[in-house]
């Protein structure tokens, strides 16, 4: 989370949020109109301090009418998920009253929220992927038969669920063969069977395909109109006003504001959400076509231990000043390929040439020196040194040499100046070079990261998940740099799970699908849907070619295929 | 370390950090909160198991509180009054072996913190001690006294062979994949061993009276210091350097990020390998100099009956300081300093010496409980009792 200082804009957030608060009255007469029941969710004053002295939540109150789509808005550390938490017992509020359907309540645990009707889906989803879809719903209650478990009756009420609610999953199979979007009506289904009258949803769609968070949205409004109220946690603007009645903004722990999700645009949402207007981020495509390609990679394959492919014979080039972009849903190939360039895998065959010469797979030192650059999809695994200090986190690519160090010894002045102009570069709040970096929120790490990653001016650098778990301006500054790097003249491999950051930052586009590349797009003419359709299998066998020049991959079937979706 | 700075709290540019009372009152709704504990909770730790230490001694003592008098100033240096004299302080000898088991602690306890800041549980401190003490000694007696300076040589000596054996884990462990805390425990009893049966085979004297090493002669040892071996100034002198190895150096630095985040680590191109090798080395040099304070400033001639276990005590010394070189020779002090109090507990009151080994080691057990935080736990129970909501858990979700 960042604390932003006042500015002007402040004003016009919150006139923002008069006329928002304005439109709510109108949309809350409806609800009205049935006088005999109160609120179905009724937060009043709700706080939080953590132990470590983070005031999470600051005297948070907000009304949940039944049957409606209630989202709540908020960057990262904006105080969303310890909301979540304390409806769900997590966490015990330090002040403030639950009430549900009119009775003040209070959750020491998740059993006790369970027993008052409340579900949660979080957003990694907790489900065993070795067991089956009926047996995963009726887990924590289970129906029994003489001590044991009652297959029948539970396969029964689990297809009785699904009939009831409209969410339709093979209930005999296993879990972990399902897609992201199919395991998510699992878990919708496993709040159900527990009697949830009220469902909480955290990032619901964080991991899902454009299509598939179009069907959870429409499956929630079912179950809304069914008389289920859902809170759902998100970060896209476009999403809220897609999928919900009305909002709540958090913003540092405090109710920003609230109303009906259609009264506002996106930008607006967005300015409340932050405290200021932040300007869509407008890059300039390059097209490479006739360059010379900087990291080239021909025919790479990555066979895991039981002989299916993890990477199956990618060709790929990108050119200096380019950036391309990777699309895929998780867990096709992506980390194993960002893996291998880094040096943290060997391929099983094929080859990788950076300016032509071949680099040495499997050794991360020789990639590092040939000018690979490499920011991870995990910074607190392996991103940073988290007790170390920001001056020391910086130093990780260059300490053996002046500036750094000198005959064994670091510079620690020359570490703590360098750290003071990356803070003071990338907006960092920090309390200065010598705090741990583990201790700075998630976007001031990952800022670090970048700083760090950039500071060694790679020839080519594989970002992935670059601005996951950022907030918007964090994120925005991200990107800047990304596309400040391309313009410097290096090649940019970009993996995301966020379609809008892929669209925006990339020149061309490849669509990852089970190790292999299905597609390959000019950026700026694909819509998000057909990329979705690629990600899923349902377009596209490959291998494709992704070289510069090679041939995008014909647009036979692109529904109203235009412009990056922003 | 563990320090949660309050301006850095990402909140604070908007909210003022309000500082609780210690109670909440969510019926009047006010929204005060109780503000986190003061970091530095050793002190109440103490507190709290000198307190189970007095009810332990009250179970078994009929005069618990001069029992507690003597387990805390016991091995002080004690302040008399006589008529002839005036003022003198008496039992320095007492507190003189306070400070020669500080600086051996001290040297143990850095030998195990250089393994233990690269994620290394190298036990190896023991045999690297033992087999570095024999070669000083050997090296001592042999050499001429070289004006006076053969004692540091006979370091160097000492230092480079607790390095040498000190490699063996770590090279055994990215060359074999041997964990490294069994073949660092085979290792002491190699070292342990080998050491008994040199000087039981061949390297003893026969008129020592017991079966011990030759004696150094006085020239051969170092200098003395007020009355002390000079080799007691390396209680400050070895976490100084220490310091500058473990945070100023490159070498350094690599095993503290190989420690911290050994994924990171790899992913930067840190020779990984390398840093696991050479913090188990480093410390084994260490642990050699503490070979070296044993023959050459404290016994001058080696018993072969020399006791097992010391690296142990290192170990628990080096987790008393949180691994920070200059917090060792404190923790060390407090540790020799305790262990001298029970002694003198042992000597001069009903407590039996069993129960003087429990306390000795509950009151260790109290402070290095990182979570253990008296204050805290008085405060959530004053809140309950008080009516207000109980703060939650502390360390359920440290970082939101």
């Amino acid at each position: 989370m960042t604390p932003f200082p006042p500015m002007p804009s402040q004003a016009s957030a919150e006139t923002l949020m008069d006329a928002a608060t304005d439109a709510a009255t109108d949309a809350t007469v409806d609800a009205s109109a049935r006088p005999s029941h109160g609120p179905a969710l009724d937060v009043v004053g709700l706080s939080k301090r953590y132990p470590n002295g983070v005031l999470a939540c600051d005297q948070v109150s907000l009304r949940v009418e039944p049957g409606e789509v209630h989202a709540i808005l908020g960057e990262n550390g904006a105080g969303k998920s310890t909301l979540l938490k304390m409806l769900y017992g997590l966490v015990e509020p330090d002040a403030g009253e639950i009430r549900l359907d009119g009775r003040a309540r209070r959750f020491r645990s998740p059993a006790d929220a369970l027993a008052a009707g409340v579900g949660l889906v979080p957003q990694h989803l907790q489900l065993l992927a070795s067991m089956t879809v009926a047996e995963n719903i009726v887990l924590g209650a289970e129906p029994v038969r003489r001590g044991r478990l009652d297959r029948a009756a539970a396969l029964a009420a689990v297809q009785r669920g699904m009939r009831q609610h409209g969410l339709a999953v093979p209930a005999d199979a296993r879990v972990g063969e399902l897609s992201a979007g199919q395991q998510q009506r699992v878990a919708i289904l496993k709040a159900l069977h527990r009697g949830a009258r009220l469902l909480l949803l955290d990032e619901p769609s964080a991991l899902l395909t454009p299509q598939e968070s179009e069907r959870l949205f429409e499956s929630l409004r079912a179950l809304a109109g069914g008389g289920l109220t859902v809170i759902l946690i998100s970060h896209k603007m476009a999403e809220v006003r897609q999928a919900s009645d009305r909002f709540t903004v958090l913003r540092a722990g405090r109710v920003a504001g609230s109303g009906a999700s259609r009264a506002l645009s996106p930008a607006q949402l967005a300015a409340l959400m932050m405290g200021r207007e932040v300007e869509p981020l407008q890059a300039e495509r390059v097209n490479a076509r006739g360059r010379s390609a900087r990291l080239a990679l021909r025919e790479l394959t990555l066979l895991r231990p039981g002989g299916r492919p993890a990477l199956d014979r990618v060709t790929l080039d990108i050119a200096p000043g380019e950036i391309l972009g990777i699309a895929g849903v998780e867990g096709n190939g992506q980390s194993e390929l960002a893996d291998v360039l880094g040096g943290l895998a060997r391929p099983s065959h094929g080859a990788l040439m950076l300016d032509g010469a071949p680099l040495r797979a499997g050794e991360v030192a020789a990639l590092r020196h040939a000018g690979m650059g490499r920011i991870g999809e995990d910074r607190l695994h392996d991103g940073i040194a988290p007790e170390l200090s920001i001056a020391e986190n910086l130093a990780a690519l260059d300490y053996r040499g002046a500036p750094a160090s000198r005959r064994g010894l670091l510079d620690r002045e020359a570490l703590d100046r360098r750290a003071r102009e990356a803070i003071a570069h990338y907006d960092v709040v920090a309390a200065g070079p010598q705090q741990p970096i583990g201790q700075l929120s998630g976007g001031n790490m990952q800022k670090l990261v970048f700083a760090r990653e950039l500071a060694a001016r790679p020839r080519c650098l594989v970002a992935n998940q670059p601005s996951r778990g950022v907030d918007v301006g964090a994120a925005q500054r991200l990107h800047q740099s990304l596309l400040a790097l391309r313009d410097g003249g290096s090649a940019v491999l970009l993996f995301s799970a966020d379609i809008d950051e892929l669209l925006v930052l990339s020149d061309r586009l490849a669509v990852m699908f089970e190790g292999r590349l299905v597609a390959h797009l000019a950026a700026d003419a694909v819509s998000p849907r057909t990329l979705g359709q690629y990600m899923t299998g349902a377009l596209g066998a490959g291998p494709v070619e992704a070289r510069i020049d090679s041939p995008f991959t014909p647009a036979t079937l692109q529904a109203g295929g235009h412009g990056g979706s922003r | 370390m563990g320090r949660v700075d309050q301006a850095s709290a990402p909140v604070a540019g908007h909210t003022p950090a309000r500082a609780g009372t210690g109670r909440t009152s969510a019926q009047a709704g006010t929204g005060r909160i109780p503000a986190q504990a003061g970091p530095d909770r050793t002190p109440a730790a103490l507190l709290l198991a000198l307190a189970i230490a007095f009810a332990l001694l009250c179970l078994v003592s009929s005069e618990p509180v001069n029992a507690l008098r003597l387990l805390l100033t016991g091995a002080l240096p004690e302040p008399r009054w006589s008529a002839e004299g005036g003022w003198v302080l008496g039992r320095l000898a007492r507190f003189g072996a306070v400070l020669e088991k500080t600086a051996l602690l001290t040297l143990l306890g850095l030998g195990m913190l250089f393994g233990l800041r690269a994620r290394q549980f190298s036990m190896g401190a023991d045999g690297q001690m033992m087999l570095a003490a024999l070669a000083a000694l050997a090296a001592g007696v042999a050499m001429p006294p070289l004006g006076g300076a053969s004692w540091l040589l006979a370091g160097a000596v000492a230092v480079a062979v607790g390095f040498t054996f000190g490699l063996l884990p770590g090279w055994l462990k990215t060359r074999f994949e041997a964990n490294e805390i069994v073949s660092s425990l085979m290792l002491n009893i190699v070292a342990l061993q080998a050491y008994r049966w040199i000087v039981a085979q061949g390297f003893n004297d026969p008129a020592a009276g017991f079966l011990a090493t030759p004696a150094l002669a006085a020239a051969a040892r170092p200098p003395l210091l007020a009355g002390f071996s000079a080799l007691l100034l390396l209680i400050v002198l070895a976490p100084w350097a220490a310091g500058l190895v473990l945070n100023r150096s490159t070498v350094g630095y690599e095993l503290r990020v190989v420690g911290d985040a050994p994924a990171f680590a790899r992913q930067a191109g840190l020779p990984v390998a390398r840093s696991i090798v050479l913090a188990m080395a480093i410390g084994g040099a260490f642990a050699g100099g503490a070979g070296w304070l044993l023959s050459h400033g404290l016994l001058g001639r080696l018993p072969a009956d020399l006791p097992a276990g010391l690296g142990f005590e290192g170990l628990v010394v080096a987790l008393l300081a949180a691994n920070e070189p200059r917090r060792v020779p404190w923790a060390a002090f407090g540790y020799a300093l305790l262990e001298g109090g029970a002694q003198a507990m042992e000597r001069a009151s009903d407590v039996p010496r069993e129960m003087v080994l429990v306390i000795q080691a509950l009151v260790v057990l109290a402070v290095v409980s990182v979570r253990l935080d008296p204050l805290a736990a008085l405060r959530r129970g004053w809140a309950r009792w008080s009516g207000g909501a109980a703060p939650g858990l502390p360390g359920l979700e440290a970082r939101p």
